[in-house]
């Protein structure tokens, strides 16, 4: 359940934001909107009357028309083929598509050659040839060149003009203060605040301008943390604990890694002793960057230093022959579900040359063991590993490379879904793996957990780095809004 | 980065897609004529007679072929299409027997309607289930060939001269077997591969959800591909029925049948991930994959090596294809 009960009215001609964190429901509610999703309760109105929205092709008959960030097109169809599906105008399509001054598009082509924007921008253009009440817009330039973006945004407010209404979902806090006329924050399923952006900030217009916006974009913040900012506040800082850092030749060095895609010239330092989180909005890069490390995925330009030599990982095997080894965010994509925990934690120590080609059982049962007592592994459904909690699955992911050995443990959000006890046994265990002189690289979209296991943390924005702060500065609002591209505006103040 | 002028090639617009997009399909057809021109070589006179039997032979896997092809572009697969042959084989060799050929046209035209009808009931299985398609199939295989062995329990039945000369032309006549292949192409497919639900056929089975977000109707979509699907699973069944003039209830036929009909749609271009292929390029690899063992007879060698040699081509056909797109795909 990502919806518990939203209200929301967009007016006629508005364009109206909708900002909130992560798994605030934001996604659920466009499907909702766009017919995909039917709702447990409550009604959804088009221009006073009732709808109840049985299928995308009837949302759209009512006027409700979505564009997400992965478009609706077939990619083995050619673009003339997909307007034929939606039965949309090829004149109309046409006309839009130059109004997004976007030429030479070839209708004969199939959809799957063209590139991932230039899509978005057709399916923008697909569903504004259908004059759709309401455009609900999802994420729409995630990703985007600046210069589309742009373009969409000139879309937009001719859209406004035209009367119709628009929903624009986005993470930029910058572009939704800059484009639409009120703002909704959805936190944990509900709306929590809505208010207009040309009232909220007092003296909107004033030509030194920086502050008032700021401060709009502080409400957004704010908003979207609610009542656990203020926790934050009141609540001790837990950050104590002592580093265990040591000088010397780092256990992890990346300088200017880029894919060619979405990670862009990352550098960062990991010492041994520590444990490094990085943060950031779903698709930053994060996946990307944590897959070159693990060796599943090549880097186009950068380097990678594993323990004082450099590392060209052609297989995650290199990786780990080096000591990087991960823990994914899909507990599935590690662990083998129908088999048991100690199989299951041995798996990786199998990929070191066995003795003359047998397992020495008597070794692999003794560390198996050590690893269960160590980790306080619940025991009781050891013969499979599907029937373990999610915690305890979590906990043989991770023993998994300490029977394996490792010098750098890459965590993907290895507390996902799971109870607060489980969390601080692993928040623990990171600590003591450094006090050992082990280091943790951990990925978290949690971003409260960062200050109770971290000594420091990158957030990561658009495939860059975009701050570096120690544990004790990294209070969610801080995090929250370098996370959201704001890096520079908070530093500022 | 990207721009809009991206998709402007060098090449000339129209004719390049054209090409790019039946590539295929003109490899399979290139293959198929270098092995006629082998084949050719090899006989003595060889003419109409010749190509009358490649055309009567093959009828029935053709047809299947282009089945499968149906619903494996639509996103599926069927495993029980060479059931549905033999299940129509046997219904229309026991009905047909001592008919003549008005009779035998009434039987054909009610055997073509229940496998139309069956198809249609599988599709419906297969989308209010969501039971995968290849289970759903691999079942119904089992039901049709039993009902088979129900309607003709052994080896048997008949039909009418009249029928076969119909489907298959008599001597040398090689045109009535064309046109009967040719038949449903024109007269159902074209007009559903032209139609929003031939379009949601390939939308389907090229990205399910962005077909769901465009508005296709699953449901109705599929019925309408395992229809055609049972529909041209009953032509092979009656082609079986005029080439053998009989019917048999053996379900190895079935399993030949099905095995042969999937390789044929591999080598004919038909992508099995879905939404890639056409009808033509299948019906060429059938003749490609009935001439390779004819060949290696003609030169004389053990016609079980014939098996090895189609096994092989179509794996080195289908790999190379592999890496041409794998190339292609990484040039831009």
């Amino acid at each position: 359940m990502a919806l518990r009960s939203v209200d929301l009215a967009v007016e006629r001609g508005e364009i109206h934001g909708l900002v909130g964190a992560n798994g605030a429901g934001k996604s659920t509610l466009v499907k909702i909107l766009s017919g995909v999703l039917g709702p447990d309760a409550g009604v959804v109105e088009v221009a006073g009357r009732a709808v109840r929205l049985r299928s995308p092709a009837h949302a759209r008959a009512s006027g409700l028309a979505p564009v997400f960030q992965d478009p609706a097109f077939a990619p083995d169809l050619t673009v003339a083929e997909n307007l034929r599906l939606t039965g949309t105008d090829q004149g109309a399509f046409r006309r839009r598509v130059g109004e997004l001054g976007l030429d030479g598009v070839e209708l004969g082509e199939p959809a799957g050659s063209l590139p991932l924007p230039l899509l978005r921008m057709l399916d923008l253009a697909r569903v504004l040839a259908h004059d759709p009440a309401l455009l609900l817009l999802d994420e729409i330039t995630a990703a985007l060149p600046a210069d589309y973006a742009d373009r969409v945004f000139a879309a937009i407010r001719q859209a406004r003009e035209e009367g119709r209404s628009v929903l624009f979902i986005s993470h930029r806090l910058l572009e939704v203060q800059e484009i639409c006329d009120r703002v909704t924050v959805l936190r944990d399923g509900r709306n929590v605040d809505t208010y207009r952006t040309a009232e909220s900030p007092e003296g909107f217009g004033e030509p030194q301008g920086g502050a008032p916006r700021k401060r709009g974009e502080q409400r957004i913040v704010a908003a979207m943390l609610g009542e656990r900012a203020a926790l934050a506040v009141t609540e001790p800082r837990r950050v104590a604990r002592t580093s265990h850092v040591q000088p010397g030749e780092p256990a992890l060095r990346v300088r200017g890694l880029s894919d060619g895609h979405r990670v862009r010239d990352v550098s960062l330092t990991l010492a041994r002793g520590e444990v490094l989180g990085i943060t950031g909005l779903e698709g930053q890069g994060q996946d990307e960057l944590f897959a070159i490390l693990a060796g599943d995925r090549r880097a186009t330009d950068g380097e990678i230093v594993a323990d004082g030599r450099r590392l060209a990982a052609r297989h995650p095997r290199d990786a780990i022959r080096r000591g990087l080894t991960l823990v994914p965010s899909d507990r599935w994509q590690a662990l083998l579900p129908q088999r048991s925990v100690r199989e299951n934690l041995a798996i990786a120590h199998y990929t070191a040359p066995a003795e003359w080609g047998w397992i020495n059982l008597d070794r692999e049962r003794r560390q198996v063991a050590e690893a269960i007592g160590r980790l306080s592994i619940d025991t009781r459904a050891q013969a499979q590993a599907r029937r373990l909690s999610g915690g305890n699955q979590q906990k043989v992911a991770i023993g998994r490379w300490l029977v394996g050995g490792f010098t750098t443990l890459l965590c993907f959000d290895p507390t996902r879904g799971i109870d607060v006890g489980t969390k601080h046994q692993i928040y623990d265990l990171f600590r003591e793996l450094a006090a050992a002189g082990r280091s943790v690289l951990m990925f978290t979209s949690e971003l409260r957990e960062v200050p109770l296991a971290c000594d420091r943390v990158l957030v990561l924005y658009d495939g860059r780095i975009v701050a570096e702060l120690a544990a004790a500065d990294a209070d969610e609002a801080t995090l929250l809004g370098a996370a959201h591209g704001l890096a520079e505006v908070l530093t500022e103040s | 980065m990207a721009t809009a002028t991206a998709t402007t090639r060098p090449l000339g617009p129209a004719a390049g897609r054209l090409a790019r997009r039946h590539a295929w399909t003109g490899a399979v057809v290139t293959f198929f004529v270098l092995l006629l021109a082998w084949n050719a070589s090899q006989t003595r006179n060889f003419g109409a007679f010749e190509i009358q039997t490649l055309l009567a032979s093959t009828l029935p896997l053709a047809y299947l072929a282009m089945a499968q092809s149906v619903v494996v572009i639509g996103g599926g697969i069927d495993l029980s299409v060479g059931a549905m042959l033999v299940l129509i084989n046997c219904l229309s060799a026991r009905f047909m027997e001592g008919t003549d050929l008005r009779g035998s046209l009434l039987v054909a035209a009610g055997c073509l309607a229940v496998a139309a009808a069956l198809g249609a009931l599988t599709g419906l299985v297969i989308t209010v289930s969501r039971i995968p398609d290849i289970i759903v199939t691999l079942a119904a295989s089992f039901v049709w060939g039993g009902a088979a062995l129900f309607v003709l329990h052994t080896p048997g039945g008949g039909t009418s001269t009249g029928f076969q000369a119909l489907v298959l032309g008599s001597g040398s006549a090689w045109w009535p077997a064309l046109l009967c292949l040719l038949a449903p192409l024109l007269l159902v497919w074209a007009p559903l591969r032209r139609s929003r639900t031939g379009i949601a056929v390939y939308a389907l089975g090229s990205d399910r959800n962005a077909a769901y977000l465009s508005g296709v109707d699953p449901l109705c979509t599929r019925v309408v591909a395992y229809a055609v699907d049972g529909l041209l699973c009953g032509l092979a069944g009656l082609a079986t029925t005029a080439f053998t003039a009989g019917g048999s209830p053996q379900s190895t036929i079935a399993m030949n049948a099905t095995l042969n009909s999937v390789a044929a749609i591999v080598l004919g271009g038909v992508a099995l991930s879905g939404g890639v292929g056409g009808l033509m390029g299948p019906v060429f690899a059938v003749w490609c994959l009935y001439l390779i063992p004819n060949i290696m007879l003609g030169l004389g060698v053990d016609p079980s090596y014939g098996e090895v040699v189609k096994g092989v081509v179509v794996v080195l056909v289908v790999l190379a294809g592999g890496l041409l797109r794998a190339r292609r795909n990484r040039a831009p």
